[in-house]
């Protein structure tokens, strides 16, 4: 068996060419470089005319109104349009599936100036017996939707949904009575309990 | 070699070469290797430059969560550090485009002007066409290359990625660029003593035309003074655009000219032939024409048109191979040259640095599938990727140049191999330690921004918690770079320890060559020896070079006018083809009659964040996904981005989007947010911006920047009448600032900047939801600041 010499410069045949001392083999571009090439070019045409020459096709809006039938059929799908009064609100504070969807709201919406446990940071603390605009647990969906103090809440209903905001209502009222880590000075007027929540403290 | 003209059919004699040869007087001449080493020396400078910004701003990623650190005797040991995010010209948002500049432009621009200058002039063996031009070009690019050191950091900007610089500057560009660097390329080709031109050459004629053409289309911008220009593009039309040129300067900036140096260097360095010839013809075609399409994987899902968007996926899938050729041929070249790897460091890097290039356009079409991409969008998936590119494969052919160039420019020993052996090594670490953890960054922050928990909540629904997870992978890049910026001081110094030992006076060898003349390029000199064979590539090279029986590539290749005419033809088909139809069917952006201009003070708060390069870390761009939706609202639409020149899409989301975020936070807490963002965010890593509140906004400014807007066909109104913009701007400010003292805000905002930035940030993206106006109104100012979203109509992402 002859040892391959690592060395040497491959047999094949090289073309005239020189520039500067630099030749060119003569070599073939590779089969498989014209296989995979090809097969790329197949794929485009394939796909380009499924996703915009065929029924077959849907669009990314199409598949985004699919999700959220199926989402809200899938939190909301038992219980449907739920209404914004009091009677309702209390209810969903004691639904712990509602309540883990709005406490993911809660974060993602609310933290920023009413702080994680609703201990109050520019917004005002959520944890005490003292609100400014609010006199009942309808107030909060109220106050939710429309906004208050001069847009110093902001007004939500464009960014969530109906029901998101009822049991959003019903997450911030189940606040009432928690021990947030740096609560802020109570603001507004001391309000009753809410009807089926005995005080905690 | 000499190449006679001679005819078809006929075979290449000794004989008769030598015969010509003595036919044809010979001239002698020599190269111009001062303007290489011009080149090469402020490579490393301007390279030591853009790895130190970019570290810099790694740093600035993971300062803020230490800042606050407390020991248990209560101290804050590194809260010094604050001042590298609050000072505001070394905020990230101005740091990042020097960053991003100075790499690209100064950096692996200046490498391949050395690579380019040294190598043209002996593959058209004579000198560079003028010494005057060559010397123009270089000081007229360092002189850009200080000018933009100095206008980004002070926030002079366009505000679109990779083509910051302001209109003057541009302009520059432009002269140097095509003026002085191109004419003096396209003069020598033309005086050139080589028959033929070398692959490498067509690579950078690719070069040359496609960047003059990128620039100039995506730089069009109306002034607005001295140092501001607003994009005469808007919106979807402005991403385009920009993704067109984007995505090209990587392919014309970063990859053809490194290609067409890889394949002068690498058979130099290996001193073997080139793998194959036909398939450089192959490769080159294939890859000039199908690159300009790729532009819009970019902007997959967002309000560009579907349709384009597929263009760009398809295109990107499609130059796979075109991209691999490169690779292949400069890899295969190494055919029995491979051993020589164990004791050259140039060949090391040029090895590495095609390899690195071969990942990245594999990868690039992956990331380019529009379901990879709905994951790695936004995330630091895409920021791993650019740097595998640009450390591994710019980077490391550049250095393995420099290695093989200073030697010979400096006609000694290269001062320490060992030390090029040590900066490879740690170079590569570095490489690895960059990517590796931001890989696994922007996977994790891609999945956790889309997870839902078992009730059908985001699991993740706080931004923050998605940024403060990727810390540890942050730090880890910090170690990355430095290894990487180590590297290239080793560089600098063993560049530098070369240089001390050069000769007095520089040898300046006379090279004789005959001279050719055009009217001989009648016909090709060379048949090839294969073409009998049948196998499967061979028959592709056939049908794509053989034509007519007749050698056409090889007939090209000695007429340079007509190899550039074809070279722009390639590139402008796919650019006519995507761009043309974006603007002249209407129906790509439908109007949204809701939807109006910025309000003169709206208008003063974007240009302020253009200049502290917000769009740099937020997105404005919220895709039709459901989790997207779920976090960010409403997803957008083509006609909300009708009046933004130019538009703030954004590319990557290191903070969250803001593209819906008009009215749903307080004007205090915006206010006292951009002051210190860790006051309300305590995780927060964005910079804090408290010389907003006391720098004044320019009023005097609003009356002028309306008017460029209306001439570039913003619907002002009544609003460009002398007085008008100002009185609406101050009165706005007023009542803003008012509302942030009666919410026991600080006082006397009305007339800082910050005041009209956070009037422009409670208009995005609220217009969809308003009424549409009855009639056309000169200009609808903002909702009143006590009512931020004044709605009837709901929009249809809150109908759930």
């Amino acid at each position: 068996m002859s040892e391959i010499d690592i060395k040497a410069l491959p047999s094949d045949p090289l073309t005239d060419h020189e520039y500067d001392g630099i030749r060119e083999f003569d070599n073939p571009t590779p089969g498989w470089w014209y296989f995979l090439f090809g097969a790329t070019v197949v794929f485009s045409v394939l796909y380009l005319v499924f996703w915009h020459f065929s029924i077959g096709g849907w669009t990314i809006e199409e598949s985004w109104a699919d999700d959220q039938r199926v989402e809200f059929k899938r939190i909301f799908g038992a219980v449907g349009q739920l209404k914004p009064d009091d009677e309702t609100i209390l209810a969903q504070m004691n639904n712990p599936q509602f309540m883990t969807v709005a406490k993911s709201a809660f974060l993602g919406n609310c933290t920023a100036c009413h702080g994680r446990d609703g201990g109050g940071l520019v917004g005002v603390n959520l944890t005490d017996d003292s609100y400014k605009n609010v006199k009942k647990v309808s107030d909060i969906y109220r106050v939710i939707t429309e906004g208050a103090n001069g847009g110093a809440m902001p007004a939500w209903k464009r960014a969530l949904s109906d029901n998101e905001r009822v049991i959003l209502a019903a997450y911030v009222a189940s606040l009432r009575g928690t021990h947030p880590a740096t609560p802020k000075a109570a603001e507004g007027e001391v309000i009753p309990p809410w009807p089926t929540q005995a005080p905690k403290h | 070699m000499v190449e006679a003209a001679l005819p078809l059919e006929t075979p290449p004699s000794t004989a008769r070469t030598a015969e010509r040869r003595q036919s044809v007087a010979m001239e002698s001449f020599s190269y111009d290797d001062d303007i290489v080493r011009k080149f090469l020396m402020v490579t490393v400078v301007w390279g030591l430059v853009a790895f130190l910004v970019g570290l810099i701003i790694a740093i600035q990623m993971v300062v803020p969560s230490i800042l606050n650190y407390t020991t248990a005797s209560g101290t804050k040991p590194f809260a010094f550090l604050a001042f590298l995010t609050n000072i505001q010209f070394l905020t990230f948002g101005r740091l990042r485009p020097l960053h991003t500049n100075a790499a690209i432009f100064a950096f692996a621009g200046n490498a391949i002007f050395a690579g380019i200058y040294y190598s043209t002039q002996r593959l058209c063996k004579t000198r560079m066409w003028s010494d005057t031009f060559s010397r123009l070009h270089f000081w007229g690019w360092q002189f850009i290359i200080v000018l933009a050191a100095l206008t980004l950091p002070l926030g002079i900007t366009q505000g679109k990625e990779y083509a910051e610089l302001e209109w003057p500057i541009d302009l520059l560009i432009a002269v140097v660029w095509l003026g002085f660097f191109g004419t003096n390329f396209f003069m020598t080709l033309k005086i050139r003593r080589e028959r033929h031109m070398y692959v490498a050459l067509w690579f950078y004629i690719a070069t040359v035309v496609t960047v003059t053409m990128l620039h100039v289309v995506n730089s069009m911008a109306i002034p607005f003074g001295f140092l501001k220009s607003y994009s005469v593009f808007a919106g979807v039309q402005d991403a385009m655009i920009q993704w067109w040129y984007g995505h090209n300067a990587v392919a014309f900036f970063l990859t053809t000219p490194f290609l067409g140096m890889m394949y002068y260097f690498m058979p130099k360095a290996a001193e073997r032939p080139v793998y194959s010839y036909r398939l450089s013809i192959v490769h080159f075609w294939s890859l000039v024409f199908i690159y300009i399409w790729a532009g819009p994987h970019h902007l997959h899902y967002t309000a560009l048109p579907a349709w384009a968007s597929t263009l760009g996926m398809l295109f990107s899938v499609m130059l796979w191979m075109p991209s691999w050729g490169g690779g292949i041929n400069g890899l295969l070249t190494l055919r029995g040259a491979w051993y020589k790897l164990t004791d050259d460091p140039v060949l090391k890097f040029l090895v590495v640095g095609i390899t690195f290039y071969m990942m990245s356009t594999f990868e690039g079409p992956m990331l380019s599938v529009k379901t990879v991409n709905m994951l790695s969008h936004y995330t630091d998936w895409t920021i791993a990727h650019v740097h595998a590119g640009t450390l591994g494969w710019n980077g490391f052919m550049t250095f393995g140049m420099i290695y093989w160039l200073a030697p010979r420019l400096f006609q000694t020993q290269l001062y320490s191999k060992k030390l090029a052996e040590w900066h490879f090594w740690i170079g590569t670490l570095g490489i690895l330690l960059y990517v590796i953890p931001i890989y696994v960054a922007g996977v994790t922050q891609g999945l956790m921004w889309r997870a839902f928990d078992q009730s059908g909540g985001l699991q993740f629904p706080e931004f923050v918690e998605t940024v403060t997870k990727l810390m540890p992978f942050y730090w880890i890049r910090v170690i990355g770079g430095t290894l990487y910026f180590a590297g290239a001081v080793l560089l600098a110094y063993n560049v530098l320890r070369t240089w001390m030992t050069r000769p007095a006076t520089y040898e300046v060898p006379v090279v004789s060559a005959p001279s050719i003349r055009p009217e001989n390029v009648v016909a090709p000199s060379f048949k090839s020896r294969l073409h009998a064979n049948t196998e499967f590539g061979h028959t592709g090279d056939v049908f794509l070079q053989n034509v007519q029986s007749a050698w056409w590539h090889r007939v090209l290749e000695g007429v340079p006018y007509k190899f550039i005419f074809w070279a722009i033809a390639a590139v402008a088909i796919g650019s006519a083809l995507e761009l043309i139809p974006l603007f002249a069917i209407r129906s790509n952006v439908p109007t949204i009659a809701s939807v109006q201009p910025y309000t003169p003070l709206e208008l003063a708060g974007r240009d302020v964040y253009l200049a502290e390069g917000c769009y740099n870390c937020h997105s404005q761009m919220i895709r039709p996904l459901w989790a997207e939706t779920k976090r960010y609202g409403e997803y957008s639409k083509p006609g909300e981005f009708v009046y933004d020149h130019p538009f703030q899409w954004g590319s990557r989301r290191i903070g969250p989007d803001l593209a819906r975020e008009g009215g749903i936070r307080s004007n205090l807490w915006h206010v006292l947010h951009l002051q210190d963002p860790r006051q309300s965010s305590p995780q927060s890593i964005m910079p804090a911006y408290p010389h907003l509140l006391d720098q004044p906004l320019d009023f005097d400014a609003v009356q002028g920047r309306v008017r460029v807007h209306a001439m570039i066909g913003v619907p002002y109104g009544k609003a460009v009448l002398e007085g008008q913009a100002k009185a609406m701007a101050e009165a706005q400010a007023k009542s803003l600032a008012e509302e942030i003292v009666k919410a026991d805000g600080p006082k006397g905002l009305e007339n800082k900047k910050v005041i009209a930035l956070v009037a422009y940030l409670q208009r995005l993206g609220t217009d969809i939801a308003k009424p549409a106006p009855e009639a056309a109104p000169a200009v609808a100012l903002a909702p009143p600041a006590s009512e931020p979203v004044q709605t009837t109509a709901r929009a249809e992402g809150a109908q759930r």
